[in-house]
């Protein structure tokens, strides 16, 4: 098989160690137009995805949080929708109806192609939290209370999943986001270990030493 | 050629058969220990993957398991790791990287013109390949250096500069495990470059290579600029370490890379510790030939999947395990002649394993073992630790009450604690033995077991009051043959002599947190921060010397932390000088053990403790790693960097890049736009 035609962008074809809707769960979900998905095969078959829970009543973290994502949506405008995803989910689903999520979105400046806002059943969306969320500890992650101040990243034709803090600086979000990016061609490692290497050239030239922050 | 159809079915190879049949004749070859040379082009050859066509990929992949298949203890013989061979390699290591050639992005090596040409060169070649844990079990699915599980063991000397290639030709675009085939390898605990150091941040993808230079040198390079003796090169002598082991540092995937298989140990001699047995100029004369009677112990625990339909057990993708691994073999039995041995103990983890060790005679009662080193430093006295007259040397020690007193307790009495990444040294005299003898290697400490069978029956013969469960492996004494090399002079009552406590220029708090519910996910953190690779955390100038305090007493609102953190600092050993801890409710500055008050690079502080330690910052410039070494949690962030920069003008840079970026981060939490 042809590697190129499973990284072709317009296809999303999932990583065959995916886990799939066994993981994710197929979960259905309404957006902030009242459309109806299914969580993996619509929303994560193939896809990148950053994926922050929030509610729209919230007036601590979450509208930091969707600020921070507003601004890496602006930074990555040219993939969003295409191949590269925002999924912003309430943890209070009985209050945050699609329509009052729209409105919070709308307020937000968020509602936006390639972002959804995301409500559904509170079983499954709790369900969804501990999946994505989970980091081990059964205890802490059954707090329901719990939101975000992190994004999940993950990227279903890789099979990769990382994970980025808000309040880390911009340059940190973006390269977290473009360490699940879709695979590399050795063409295209190359130009980025060559576009590396100039930066680190100028900077030891500058310094006489590395300094990653000038990176 | 037969076609691969299973890879093809999985729609992810990329490579053509004939240059895989070519490349893996020449891989055959470099597996089996001959030198080979290649020709340039097929270096350069985006198809050079070698061994990952002739390893089929698991069918599905192990994300869970009931619970391990039974195994039959001491069935197998320990495993000792094969030694890395010294090979030239082609193209030559450069000081600039060789792009043109694969070679990754990367800084210069510092002191190059110091310290090359190196008198060792090698390849380790980061690979799919398989492992059998058992001979009870089919094989496993692994990736490891040059193929093997653990790596192969690199055997180095001070005063010879060593320059590994690593090479990572793992599957480009994964397979049905949880690794990520982007590796970063890290020598712990080694004095070198930042750009030969594993910098979590610098991953390089399949296909390429980096080379890491590593002088072999005592710290100290520039304030002792003369040749030490017996050839061990420059430096400080008394900072000579030992016990090193490498492994991959990949950012949030170091876990699954080192479940995978991607650790190995390394071992640096010198003329007190010259990997031999005879008298010679300052030689300690310790049980010291590799593989005969200096035994590397590399612990793990490991989960495993039943038998499917590949002939394959393997092994669940995750941390945690209900099998305990040693060299990668469960529960082996290692024959011992009547006579003292080393072993070179290290915990690879990857989380919460914690081994507090016994040695348990043929009567079931606790047996003494030497403690000669921890870490990779020797301690400057011997320090035999066991339940008896030495009960008090014991590190399994934390604070409790006893009779209503609060005070440290011993928790698991004659153990040594190993927890992740920790190594010790151990001497056993198993002179005092009868052949025919047979002494356990266990956990004595409380609460984890492994499965060795559906309700764990003890093997007949097992002295009374052992439980399988808790058992790593046998040690079967045998008398000496005539040809054995026969036992070294008793243990010097010296080992070393420490250079005097440096004097700190600055002190410094590194406060270790797990964030207050409310959050989600909990993120363990640093000094509030979570792992940055474009921003330090802490300056340094080169050539000081710092007092830092390594916290896991910070109340945040949930009170004090409730996790232990074994903690590890990159570059240089450091000394505890004090401990603290919390006793009777109030924090308070507790007895450092015997076994911690030797240099060390690994510092366990659990919950309510701390540790003050002094270290310096010599020789080179650059970004190292201060982080948790549970993976689980320098995975999730528990990891900042500190740079090491040349004067006090570059660390006010350097301070107010810092201050920059807490501003950032202050001006974010108040919803402003950076």
């Amino acid at each position: 098989m042809d590697r190129r035609s499973l990284l072709t962008r317009a296809v999303f074809t999932p990583h065959p160690s995916s886990q799939g809707a066994a993981k994710f769960t197929n979960a259905v979900l309404r957006t902030q137009d009242n459309k109806e998905v299914r969580f993996y095969d619509d929303l994560i078959r193939g896809k990148q995805a950053v994926i922050n829970m929030m509610y729209a009543d919230c007036h601590g973290a979450c509208p930091l949080v969707t600020t921070i994502l507003k601004r890496t949506y602006r930074d990555l405008k040219d993939r969003m929708g295409k191949d590269l995803f925002f999924y912003s989910i309430t943890v209070k689903p009985q209050d945050d109806t699609p329509a009052s999520l729209k409105h919070y979105a709308q307020t937000r400046g968020a509602d936006l192609p390639g972002w959804y806002f995301l409500t559904g059943d509170a079983y499954d969306i709790e369900t969804i939290r501990y999946r994505l969320f989970n980091m081990g500890h059964i205890g802490v992650d059954l707090d329901f209370a719990m939101h975000s101040g992190t994004f999940r990243i993950v990227n279903d034709a890789t099979n990769y999943w990382g994970h980025a803090q808000a309040f880390a600086s911009q340059k940190n979000i973006l390269k977290r986001i473009a360490w699940a990016d879709p695979f590399k061609t050795p063409a295209e490692w190359d130009a980025v270990i060559r576009a590396r290497q100039v930066r680190i050239d100028k900077v030891v030239k500058k310094h006489g030493y590395l300094r990653r922050e000038e990176l | 050629m037969p076609k691969k159809k299973a890879k093809d079915r999985q729609g992810v190879g990329e490579k053509t058969e004939g240059t895989v049949s070519r490349r893996n004749v020449l891989k055959i070859g470099a597996a089996a220990g001959a030198v080979t040379v290649l020709a340039p082009n097929m270096l350069t050859s985006r198809k050079a993957l070698g061994f990952q066509q002739s390893v089929p990929k698991p069918l599905v992949q192990c994300t869970a398991s009931p619970g391990s298949p039974a195994h039959t203890p001491f069935k197998d013989e320990l495993k000792i790791p094969f030694p890395a061979i010294d090979h030239p390699l082609n193209p030559q290591p450069t000081e600039a990287p060789n792009l043109n050639a694969d070679e990754a992005d990367r800084a210069n090596h510092q002191r190059w013109a110091q310290f090359t040409p190196a008198q060792v060169t090698t390849e380790l070649e980061a690979r799919p390949s398989t492992h059998r844990f058992h001979s009870d079990f089919g094989e496993s699915y692994i990736w490891g250096f040059n193929g093997v599980y653990p790596g192969p063991m690199i055997l180095n000397r001070y005063g010879q500069s060593t320059i590994v290639r690593f090479r990572n030709s793992l599957p480009p675009t994964g397979d049905n495990t949880f690794g990520v085939p982007e590796i970063t390898i890290h020598l712990h605990n080694g004095h070198h470059g930042s750009e030969s150091d594993g910098f979590a941040a610098d991953f390089f993808p399949s296909g390429k290579w980096k080379d890491n230079l590593y002088p072999n040198v005592y710290a100290g390079i520039e304030a002792f600029p003369n040749p030490n003796p017996g050839g061990n090169g420059v430096g400080d002598a008394r900072e000579k370490m030992g016990t090193f082991w490498y492994h991959d540092h990949r950012q949030e995937k170091t876990l699954n890379n080192n479940v995978m298989g991607l650790n190995g140990m390394f071992i640096v001699y010198d003329r007190t510790d010259p990997g031999h047995e005879h008298p010679s100029a300052g030689s300690l004369q310790l049980p010291g030939l590799y593989g005969v009677t200096d035994i590397p112990l590399i612990l793990t625990e490991k989960r495993f999947c039943a038998l499917d339909a590949q002939g394959r057990n393997e092994m669940v993708n995750a941390a945690g395990g209900d099998k305990w691994v040693v060299n990668g073999g469960i529960q082996p039995r290692f024959t011992v002649r009547n006579r003292k041995y080393r072993f070179r103990i290290l915990s690879t983890g990857p989380t919460t394993a914690q081994w507090d060790l016994n040695l348990i005679g043929p009567t079931g009662s606790i047996e003494t073992m030497t403690c000669i080193a921890t870490d990779a430093n020797f301690l400057e006295h011997p320090v035999p630790v066991d339940a008896g007259a030495n009960a008090a040397n014991t590190n399994a020690i934390e604070a409790g009450v006893v009779g209503g007193v609060p005070q440290m307790v011993i928790e698991t009495p004659g153990a040594i604690r190993v927890n992740v990444a920790e190594r010790y040294d151990v001497i056993i005299d198993f002179g005092k033995y009868n052949p025919g003898d047979m002494l356990y290697l266990i956990d004595g400490g409380a609460g984890r077991t492994q499965i060795v069978n559906p309700g764990n029956v003890n093997p007949p013969g097992l002295p009374p009051g052992l439980n399988i469960g808790k058992v790593l492996m046998r040690f079967d004494v045998v008398n000496r043959e005539t040809w054995f090399p026969q036992d070294t002079p008793p243990i010097p009552e010296t080992l070393c002599q420490y250079p005097p406590l440096c004097e700190p220029t600055t002190t410094f708090t590194w406060n270790f947190t797990r964030d207050p519910a409310g959050s989600n996910p909990r993120f363990f953190r640093i000094n509030n921060r979570v792992f940055d690779p474009d921003v330090p955390q802490h300056c340094v100038i080169k050539g000081t010397c710092e007092e830092w305090f390594i916290n896991n007493n910070t109340p945040n609102a949930d009170g004090p932390t409730n996790w232990a953190h074994p903690v590890h600092i990159h570059f240089e050993e450091f000394q505890i000088i004090e401990r603290w801890a919390i006793l009777g409710g109030v924090f308070q500055q507790v007895p450092v053990p015997a076994l911690l008050d030797g240099r060390k690079d690994v510092t366990k502080v659990e919950p309510g403790e701390a540790s003050r330690i002094r270290m310096q910052f010599r020789d080179y410039l650059g970004d190292y790693l201060i982080h948790c070494h549970n993976m689980g949690h320098e995975d999730a962030f528990m990891m900042v960097h500190w740079v090491i920069v040349p004067d006090a003008a570059a660390k006010a840079e350097c301070d107010a890049k810092i201050a920059q970026a807490n501003k950032e981060f202050e001006a974010k939490l108040r919803g402003e736009e950076v």
